[in-house]
């Protein structure tokens, strides 16, 4: 399993189009992406769900993959995070 | 596998308006996180009133702080989103009210938020309201059934069920 962590810098958070553009991402990986905000857990691939974190500006959310591509995964959220969000 | 035992009508799931105004295609929505049907496919409503109101019955499971969306899960687990207008979570709610709040069960035809369309414009947002469904995937297929003038209720999106 691999992980990383980020704060969010997005003024907004993880609002409509950022979990939609998220979600088409994690959908092009074969590994289990979740993501957890210390209090509520969802699957990245699941995008009612990572709205419904109500993730904000300053909040710091944990990223995991696990399967067989979940390096490449990981690598890729993690840019995906740092450009979008 | 025993889709085949069903009956045909089951197998189609109806949603209807929030609002009232003229049902269009997603893909002339000015914005591509919905013409390009990122957050799923459905149909968009110009609105003519700001009243938005259940499109199903169901559970709020989310009702955005910013109030500009919200979205209900209906019994058979469909995920809808109703987004009120375009960028409009920039205006951190200025201009809605919300008569909802997360975990609330609705019924279809509930009146879930008022929306200031004059107010939206105004601040320079357009008020085209996208209704989409999230868990698109999970269906065979989802499509707009009227694009024409709708009504609170009216039937506006069919899904089939896989």
């Amino acid at each position: 399993m691999k992980e990383f962590t980020y704060q969010v810098k997005d003024q907004l958070g993880i609002h409509a189009r950022p979990a939609g553009m998220l979600i088409n991402e994690a959908k092009k990986y074969k590994s289990v992406l979740t993501i957890d905000t210390g209090a509520k857990k969802a699957e990245l691939t699941r995008l009612m769900a990572v709205m419904a974190l109500g993730v904000k500006c300053g909040q710091t959310v944990t990223v995991t993959a696990e399967g067989e591509d979940e390096d490449k995964a990981i690598k890729e959220i993690e840019k995906f995070f740092e450009t979008n969000l | 596998m025993f889709n085949f035992f069903k009956k045909k009508e089951d197998a189609k799931i109806i949603i209807a308006s929030p609002v009232k105004g003229k049902a269009v295609s997603l893909s002339e929505v000015n914005d591509p996180t919905f013409s390009e049907c990122m957050l799923g496919k459905g149909v968009a409503v110009i609105p003519e009133d700001g009243n938005i109101y259940a499109p199903a019955d169901g559970e709020i499971s989310l009702l955005f702080d910013t109030l500009h969306a919200v979205s209900l899960t209906t019994a058979k687990g469909v995920e809808i989103l109703v987004h009120v207008g375009l960028d409009t979570v920039a205006l951190k709610g200025q201009g809605f009210t919300s008569h909802v709040a997360t975990g609330d069960k609705v019924k279809k035809g509930d009146l879930l938020l008022t929306a200031d369309l004059e107010a939206i414009k105004a601040a320079g947002y357009e008020t085209v309201t996208p209704v989409v469904i999230c868990n698109t995937d999970d269906y065979a297929d989802v499509e707009a059934i009227s694009l024409s003038d709708v009504n609170p209720g009216d039937d506006v999106i069919s899904i089939t069920t896989k």
